[in-house]
């Protein structure tokens, strides 16, 4: 269960958050949300705003085993980090995990910025802006970065920092699909009290999908699964997130993605193919995934064949 | 030389290698008939020249786009016909277009009408048809007895009822004359069930010699449709097969290959067409398939794929072109043991579905299709031994028609 606790909570995700208004759950509503999650063995994830909570709040999430995903600067036990820029990746303590939002072409001008951040933190998690628009051409572009940001991992790895970096090094270290799974698998619970497939849901204004007195029910949950992806479930991009807002987006179904996401995760996977080569050469023996060429930057050239 | 015929349904034209282009000229009609699913119909939105012809050019200005052999321009309404002056134009653009780029479909298209039929004989459809005959499928729509159609298909206006059944037939020996295997589409709706076998028998007597009927995909059967819906086809069988009917004339009701369970691999690939077709409407805006217009959806938003001037979004076509059979249906359809020939319909499913996709298969003929199943099977049963008994079996399993997998829409 992620629990945006109030509608300023930074995203640590695809999606914009331009909600500047402070609405903060209510104590009664987040109390009973807990009960549901430890009754339903849920994990908690909460997303922080960028301003301290009222005490009872701190309470009540202390009461339950969970993670803290909050804005650089606000808490010291965060334990995922949001940036909301890289103009203060300085905030960002050594070991730290640290999600960051950028697009691709900023991703791109911010190679080095990017790869001192990768030298302090233990793991990175870029969340693109706009992978769902990319297109073929502005792919080598990408590719480009990704081998820089590569040989940063490369050399991290080599004085024996294990570093991550979402984009290059979850597709060489998972076995097996590893998506974001919102619908199918996790819920968020929104500053309302209700609950939503994802915080992107509840700030597009769409329907809940349950309360912690009536329960979950998600309409069509079965396509949220992988199994009921038709593009996806022949996919071995690992790491993609398989954003099912973001599906949506592009089109109008939760599980089927947009050429644009599918080509850009492609990038990423081969920038993975072509990392573990360089890493093979370097450091023979490593423990990262044999990652095979493909005929395909986009699985439904392959589905659709 | 074999002289045991059974007339098996016709295929339709290029069935399978044809991209299908639907202008939606006209959301008018003169009727108003009572199943229509078309819940938007109006006067006003005509097809203009401007967005005809756009239409035409995004698509023969992208030929690699279309690869298909062939193509099927198709059109409808509301009702066609009414709008004769601008389809002509249309046809003409598209010859000498096709001609003029030298394009792979020079000669290799056909132009395709679903008509109610009553403007058949006029001066300006019929200088229409003269002109494009070769390349012409005509469909009309004739629900069977004057008693049947007129209970469905009536004048639009007030004041009291007035059936369209003369208005029609008076047509159909000049569409037979110049479309002689002309068949006809017939749907089915709960309160037609009483009349599904006098209603077919008249259309053979009316010299229509393919019979396409369908159960509507909507859910609108009412408890004991399904038993009464066997009587009557059971009634059917009876009389196809003792009148010798079978011979000359083919009912899309009765096929050797529905009602058996189907491979979760082999066969798992989509029925309904949609995605594979375009439509285009009066506004320009381009569909997946006419039902995904704004005028034939009951609780839907439109699905809307691009307009003439933006083109098409890949984007919103990938689901169309990634589904599949099992996905789309609940267990009870995976396991079903009489599935095969059980159709759906892509927009109804979305029209129908808890939530806005195309993925929630609606299974509101699930009776009805076991009905005609178990019918299905007694007319089959029935054939057969009639056959054997005539000693023309053996002969019949030599010529039989082949597997026919076609759609229903
Ligand atoms: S669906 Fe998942 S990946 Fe997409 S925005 Fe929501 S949480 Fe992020
Ligand atoms: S790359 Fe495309 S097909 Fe593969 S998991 Fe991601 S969204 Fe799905
Ligand atoms: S709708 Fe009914 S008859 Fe049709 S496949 Fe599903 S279970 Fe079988």
């Amino acid at each position: 269960m992620i629990v945006q606790l109030c509608d300023t909570s930074a995203s640590f995700c695809h999606y914009p958050n331009t909600r500047a208004e402070r609405k903060l759950i209510s104590v009664e509503a987040l109390r009973k949300a807990l009960r549901m999650a430890m009754c339903e063995n849920m994990t908690v994830q909460f997303l922080y705003p960028d301003y301290a909570l009222p005490s009872e709040y701190v309470e009540l999430i202390e009461s339950v085993d969970h993670a803290k995903v909050a804005p650089v600067g606000v808490t010291d036990e965060a334990d995922i980090v949001v940036l909301p820029s890289l103009d203060r990746a300085d905030e960002v303590k050594e070991g730290d995990t640290v999600c960051v939002r950028i697009s691709r072409a900023e991703l791109c001008d911010s190679v080095e910025a990017l790869s001192a951040l990768l030298r302090r933190v233990t793991r990175l998690n870029v969340s693109l802006t706009d992978s769902h628009t990319a297109v073929p051409e502005e792919l080598p572009a990408y590719a480009d970065a990704l081998d820089r940001l590569g040989e940063t991992v490369k050399e991290e790895y080599a004085r024996g920092h294990f570093v991550q970096l979402n984009l290059l090094t979850d597709r060489l270290m998972l076995k097996q699909m590893n998506n974001c799974n919102a619908g199918a698998e996790t819920v968020t619970l929104a500053p309302d009290g209700k609950f939503y497939i994802c915080p992107a849901f509840y700030l597009e204004g769409d329907s809940p999908v349950g309360d912690p007195d009536a329960g979950i029910e998600v309409p069509n949950a079965q396509l949220y699964a992988l199994s009921h992806a038709p593009i996806c479930r022949s996919c071995d991009a690992w790491h993609c997130r398989r954003c099912v807002w973001l599906n949506r987006k592009r089109t109008l179904e939760v599980n089927t993605p947009g050429r644009g996401q599918c080509l850009t995760a492609h990038a990423e996977r081969e920038a993975s193919r072509r990392l573990k080569e360089r890493m093979d050469a370097a450091a023979p023996g490593n423990m990262f995934n044999e990652i095979e060429k493909l005929d395909y930057t986009d699985p439904f050239e392959k589905v659709s064949r | 030389m074999s002289d045991t015929k059974i007339k098996k349904q016709e295929e339709p034209w290029q069935g399978g290698v044809a991209k299908n282009i639907t202008f939606i000229v006209t959301k008018d009609c003169q009727l108003a008939c009572k199943y229509c699913y078309l819940v938007g119909k109006n006067e006003k939105e005509r097809m203009s020249w401007e967005t005809a012809k756009a239409a035409i050019d995004y698509v023969l200005d992208r030929e690699e786009e279309f690869p298909q052999e062939s193509v099927v321009w198709d059109f409808i309404g509301g009702e066609p016909f009414l709008e004769i002056d601008l389809i002509d134009r249309i046809c003409d653009y598209i010859k000498t277009e096709l001609y003029r780029r030298d394009h792979h479909w020079f000669d290799s298209y056909r132009f395709s009408f679903s008509t109610n039929g009553i403007n058949y004989d006029s001066e300006k459809v019929q200088r229409f048809i003269n002109k494009n005959l070769s390349h012409l499928s005509i469909g009309i729509t004739i629900d069977g007895t004057r008693r049947k159609h007129d209970l469905n298909r009536i004048w639009k206006g007030s004041g009291p009822e007035r059936g369209s059944y003369d208005d029609v037939v008076r047509n159909i020996p000049l569409w037979l004359e110049q479309f002689p295997g002309g068949g006809t589409k017939v749907t089915i709706s709960s309160a037609d069930i009483p009349y599904i076998k006098e209603s077919v028998l008249h259309l053979y007597g009316l010299g229509i010699h393919e019979v396409n009927i369908n159960v509507v995909f909507e859910d609108v059967w009412k408890e004991g449709d399904d038993r009464l819906f066997e009587d009557q086809l059971m009634e059917l069988a009876d009389a196809i097969i003792d009148g010798g009917w079978y011979e000359s004339c083919s009912c899309s009701f009765f096929s050797e290959n529905i009602g058996k369970p189907l491979d979760p691999e082999l066969e798992n690939q989509n029925w309904c067409g949609a995605g594979m077709m375009l439509a285009v409407d009066a506004a320009g805006n381009f569909y997946p398939c006419t039902r995904f217009a704004a005028y034939s959806l009951r609780s839907k938003k439109p699905l809307i794929i691009g307009n003439v001037r933006d083109g098409i979004d890949q984007d919103k076509l990938r689901p169309f072109l990634t589904l599949d059979r099992l996905t789309q249906s609940p267990q009870k359809c995976i396991d079903c043991e009489v599935a095969s020939g059980c159709a759906w319909c892509q927009g109804e499913n979305y029209d129908a579905a808890d939530t806005d996709t195309i993925y929630q298969r609606s299974t509101a003929i699930c009776l009805m299709h076991k009905a005609r199943v178990r019918a299905n099977n007694y007319y089959w049963n029935k054939l057969f031994r009639k056959l054997e008994l005539e000693g023309k079996k053996e002969e019949y399993e030599k010529n039989k028609p082949e597997a026919n997998a076609s759609l229903t829409c």
